[in-house]
């Protein structure tokens, strides 16, 4: 008979804490007044929004020139040199001062 | 490939091709196999018999060292001439893009070539003469269109 007290006695109280620590888990933070939130808010500094599985996003940076992948920079670089080369084998084949200076497509200078 | 199609073979008669190709040893280079890196010993110079050879230098890119191709060389054309003028180091890393396959010229055995038959000698100085000048009248025209684009852009 004593052992069965102790044994309730002993689940009551268990319950008691599980209970008192599910309300502290669950309870919901103050809210912040009105005013002292829009503050909060303005003075908040403007970021780009978090993007996920991207590693290099295209944001305009200071200059306001888009940053591109390196991968997709490296493939303009050899497509500006073949442009380069095709333009100055157009001014050996014909050298006269205006295909010299022929403007071609190349990225890098559009 | 018939071997009058060789940049370097130009105006040579079919028996002295025949003379210098004997010479050779065939290379054959998988996608992205190097054929020389940049700064190495040069003993052999190489024409291209199939595929394509990318030559490259390196840059620096955004912090990373990266390869740059800055001329490519087809099938009939001659990479790898420094082996022939001093001091015989690259100045340029070749890798192949493709599939290809090269003959490797010894510098030793083209000198011993040279020795024994001159009119080789001199016809094959105006093929190699031909092929240093077209390289070095093409980087000068690219050289100039960046300097007068740099002029333009302080200018402005």
């Amino acid at each position: 008979m004593e052992m069965l007290l102790m044994g309730i006695c002993v689940a009551v109280f268990g319950m008691a804490i599980a209970a008192a620590a599910f309300g502290a888990a669950t309870r919901p933070e103050k809210r912040i007044a009105p005013a002292a939130e829009m503050k909060a808010e303005a003075v908040k500094p403007a970021v780009a929004p978090a993007r996920f599985f991207i590693d290099e996003v295209s944001v305009p940076g200071p200059t306001g020139r888009v940053s591109i992948p390196i991968e997709a920079l490296l493939l303009q670089l050899e497509r500006h040199v073949r442009l380069e080369q095709a333009a100055a084998e157009s001014f050996l084949a014909q050298p006269t001062p205006s295909l010299l200076h022929s403007k071609t497509v190349s990225p890098f200078l559009n | 490939m018939p071997n009058d199609h060789y940049d370097l073979l130009n105006h040579l008669a079919p028996v002295d091709v025949e003379r210098t190709l004997v010479l050779g040893s065939r290379i054959s280079l998988s996608s992205g196999g190097e054929l020389f890196p940049l700064g190495a010993a040069a003993d052999s110079l190489y024409l291209i018999s199939r595929g394509q050879i990318s030559l490259t230098l390196p840059m620096k890119v955004r912090d990373r060292e990266t390869d740059v191709v800055v001329e490519e060389r087809t099938a009939g054309q001659t990479v790898g001439w420094s082996a022939l003028i001093p001091p015989h180091r690259f100045t340029l890393r070749a890798v192949a893009p493709v599939e290809t396959e090269v003959i490797a010229l010894s510098r030793q055995a083209l000198e011993q070539l040279f020795t024994d038959h001159p009119d080789i000698a001199y016809t094959m100085s105006l093929n190699l003469a031909a092929v240093i000048g077209q390289r070095l009248q093409l980087f000068q025209a690219m050289w100039l269109r960046e300097v007068a684009r740099m002029v333009e852009q302080r200018a402005a």
